[in-house]
């Protein structure tokens, strides 16, 4: 099959924040160093020669980039200083920006001015929205649900996550469409997808690959306690907000209280720890970061530290600030999503498991094409 | 202080400072060659044989080492640094130390009565520290001058080498001497040295046991090596497999060096020649990034050596680690092969180390390196023998990594400027006419 040659291709992944590729002079030291290379999947270096020579068809099928976990030791050891590390890094920039059929993603990720164009919107709308469908302002006392009625906020959060799934579904389709080709998805069979399926919740929950990384447990460690704390605290809002926003006062060992607490504190800590990672610039990874890497946690951190503040200020007394405050944290909320979310960073919390997933079906399929013959795989298939 | 005026001054007495002082002698010129070390000679002198002709390389160094001994207008200094150099007109006058040896040089024999008797051994550096030698002791045998040096730092005063020194030699109270030596022109050949062993952690920092550098399997092939044969130095296995890893401390930015070091190909081809040579039943594995076979008959030499069966592969070796038996196990990428990642086992690795520079002269002689850490020259292809001071020129490896054949001819190169310029100084007649010229 004749295989095109984009010559811009290099370029264009260099702003998604790739430095040094053209440096590399394939010498293959990262893919032999990496801990996580496979003989289905020898990454970096066999991903970084088609970038070099520009074959973007092939490399919008890759899973690759979601298979890495960047531990850095590919751009410790380059003897190119090339930093594989960060070019897999952009490329799962690259590859979300191609599943993203709005276009929105590319051009968030490649432009400072659209992250704060981005922003404003958020801000604009949901402020716009709060001054319109706001309830009164009690200032007798606290009364939030009266502000911002409880059952309002939850259909409001409800239509927020059906457009999150929307979103994020239909890119993670064509995901699905680029990784396999037509014939290949012609011979594979439904039980393979089924059979599969529990590494998909496996790797959703624990993140497992990312402990093969080596040296990478602390890493690994507050990635869970971020995903913990922000799955918790997803269903809480998404699912209980009746039992979540209220105006009663609960005592201290109520689940309402330590639940929120302990997912807002895991959220603030694994924020901040990731946030200081960036600063220190210790870890490998932590040497170029994008600006959307520094987003996604500084907008974590700022999402619980105003959601415990509306809470504190609930529990203080003061009306006003609470009010204040609530439209804040929505503020920062939608900020979050419409910069970091469905086509961009947040979007890996899918792509990285069903990768692994895909992988496990891509093998599984390619063991049942080696035991049984070719035409027995076309009639199970049918 | 003694003083002693020559026409030029060479420092370092490897391949490159013997060619140049020869050169020069040879062309009527006065010549001091000073060396750091007992003897001349350098590191081509510990070699086996040379790329591409597979010529011994004792039958090359050896009548170099003689000729510079023996030239009527060469004075030769071993032993000695040059502590500081002043301008001296349009020439230079520079204090050299002379470090003890604590055996009279005019009464030395080079008998190796003592060294016979000596009952202290240490770590043979000549070997690469793979053999013993004595406390006192003629370096090698081939050395020049064939004098006898006592090593202070592991001498036990037994006072045994001064009994059995028939020319009563032994001093032990010798000490430092300082001289001058006047000249019109310097030359620089301090030569390189190799890529540390402990430099790259991913290769085990030197402390796998059957991971050596080339220059020790130069040894090991040498006739005069430790062992006079092959062996791997961690149990004294005879290796069936041997693994050569290139680039090992060159064209890698994490050591620092950029550049390559443009031998290691080379020797390495060589040494796996000589090894199917002595160990013909052994597999040869060279593990490359590119080779650069680039000098008159080196393609010919690489393709030989394919011939005879040395397998090549491309790929660079990402690590290396030892297995139970204390054999090396290379992880490498076989991108010719799928680039499946495989980790390879072989009975010894050689690691192709580089060529770094030896010795900055910018303190001394006020002379600058460039980043990569080798002499600078401002003008390197209308001059490349010049430094940035007029009268002190370059040569060999001080000027950059390259092989013997080219420290040769830049040696050669380097007299024919030094000789001009001396003559362009010197009012006319005060150089003497070459004896071939008359």
């Amino acid at each position: 099959m004749a295989t095109r040659i984009d010559p811009t291709l290099l370029y264009e992944i260099k702003e998604y924040g790739a430095v040094g590729i053209e440096k590399c002079f394939n010498c293959g030291n990262c893919t032999a160093i990496c801990p996580l290379t496979s003989d289905e999947y020898p990454f970096p270096r066999n991903m970084i020669r088609r970038l070099q020579i520009g074959q973007r068809d092939k490399l919008v099928q890759h899973l690759d980039p979601w298979l890495c976990y960047y531990c850095g030791e590919c751009s410790e050891t380059c003897p190119k200083g090339a930093e594989p590390g960060e070019t897999m890094m952009a490329m799962r920039r690259w590859l979300t920006a191609q599943y993203d059929w709005t276009g929105l993603s590319g051009k968030v990720y490649k432009g400072k001015g659209w992250i704060i164009a981005m922003l404003l919107v958020a801000a604009i709308v949901v402020i716009g929205l709060a001054a319109l469908l706001a309830g009164p302002m009690v200032t007798s006392q606290v009364e939030l649900n009266t502000f911002a009625p409880v059952h309002m906020i939850h259909i409001a959060d409800l239509i927020l996550a059906a457009a999150l799934g929307i979103f994020l579904l239909s890119n993670l389709a064509r995901m699905y469409f680029f990784v396999f080709g037509k014939e290949e998805r012609q011979g594979i069979p439904l039980k393979i997808y089924l059979t599969g399926a529990w590494t998909l919740v496996f790797h959703t929950i624990t993140q497992n690959r990312f402990s093969e990384c080596e040296d990478s447990k602390r890493r690994w460690t507050n990635h869970l306690i971020i995903v913990a704390g922000y799955g918790t605290m997803f269903a809480l809002i998404v699912v209980f907000l009746g039992w979540f926003q209220t105006d009663n006062i609960y005592p201290i060992y109520h689940p309402q209280r330590w639940l929120g607490y302990l997912a807002a504190g895991a959220l603030i800590y694994g924020g901040v720890e990731a946030v200081l990672g960036r600063i220190r610039k210790e870890h490998e990874m932590h040497k170029h970061s994008h600006p959307s890497d520094w987003l996604f946690p500084i907008l974590l951190v700022l999402l619980s530290a105003s959601g415990l503040t509306i809470h504190f200020l609930r529990y203080a007394g003061l009306p006003m600030a609470t009010y204040y405050a609530y439209v804040a944290h929505l503020v920062i909320m939608m900020m979050l999503y419409v910069t970091v979310g469905p086509m961009g960073k947040w979007a890996h919390l899918l792509f990285r498991p069903f990768a692994v997933y895909f992988q496990e079906v891509k093998a599984k399929a390619a063991q049942l094409q080696r035991e049984t013959p070719a035409e027995a795989v076309a009639s199970a298939a049918d | 202080m003694e003083n002693i005026q020559v026409d030029a001054l060479v420092v370092g007495g490897g391949i490159a400072g013997m060619q140049a002082a020869l050169d020069l002698a040879d062309q009527g010129c006065q010549v001091a060659l000073v060396e750091k070390e007992p003897s001349i000679g350098g590191k081509m002198i510990a070699l086996s044989k040379v790329f591409p002709t597979l010529d011994c390389c004792s039958c090359i160094t050896t009548p170099k080492m003689s000729a510079v001994a023996h030239h009527e207008n060469i004075q030769l200094y071993t032993y000695c640094e040059v502590q500081s150099l002043a301008q001296n007109g349009t020439g230079y006058i520079s204090k050299v130390l002379q470090k003890p040896r604590y055996v009279i040089e005019d009464a030395c024999t080079g008998c190796r009565q003592c060294e016979y008797e000596c009952p202290i051994t240490v770590p043979n550096a000549f070997d690469s520290n793979l053999g013993g030698i004595r406390a006192i002791r003629v370096p090698f045998s081939t050395a020049v001058p064939q004098i006898a040096v006592l090593d202070m730092e592991t001498c036990l005063f037994c006072g045994i080498c001064e009994k059995a020194c028939p020319a009563d030699a032994i001093d032990y109270s010798q000490t430092a001497e300082e001289f001058e030596i006047e000249a019109a022109a310097v030359l620089l050949s301090t030569g390189f040295e190799i890529t540390p062993p402990d430099a790259k952690k991913e290769y085990g920092a030197g402390e796998l046991h059957n991971v050596i550098d080339g220059l020790i399997m130069e040894r090991l092939l040498a006739p005069t090596g430790p062992y006079g044969r092959i062996l791997r130095p961690g149990d004294g296995k005879e290796p069936e497999s041997i693994a050569y890893v290139q680039c090992a401390g060159s064209r890698d930015e994490t050591l620092g060096v950029e550049y390559c070091s443009r031998v290691c190909c080379m020797y390495a081809i060589k040494q796996a020649m000589l090894i199917s040579g002595s160990l013909p039943l052994a597999d040869i594995t060279i593990y490359y990034m590119d080779i650069r076979a680039f000098g008159k008959g080196y393609e010919q030499f690489f393709q030989n050596a394919k011939a005879m069966g040395v397998e090549f592969i491309k790929a660079k070796v990402a690590s290396i680690k030892q297995d139970e038996n204390q054999n090396p196990v290379l992880r490498v990428e076989l991108m010719e092969e799928g680039s499946r990642v495989e980790e390879r086992t072989h009975d010894m690795v050689v690691l192709s180390v580089g060529l770094l520079p030896a010795y900055n002269p910018q303190a001394v002689y006020g002379v600058p390196v460039e980043d990569d850490g080798f002499v600078d020259i401002p003008a390197p292809n209308a001059s490349p023998c010049n430094t940035n001071r007029p009268g002190i020129f370059v040569t060999g490896t001080a000027a950059g990594p390259m092989d013997i054949v080219d420290s040769i001819v830049m040696a050669g190169a380097a007299a024919a400027e030094a000789v001009a310029y001396i003559h362009e100084q010197e009012p006319a007649g005060s150089v003497p006419v070459p004896a071939y010229a008359d």
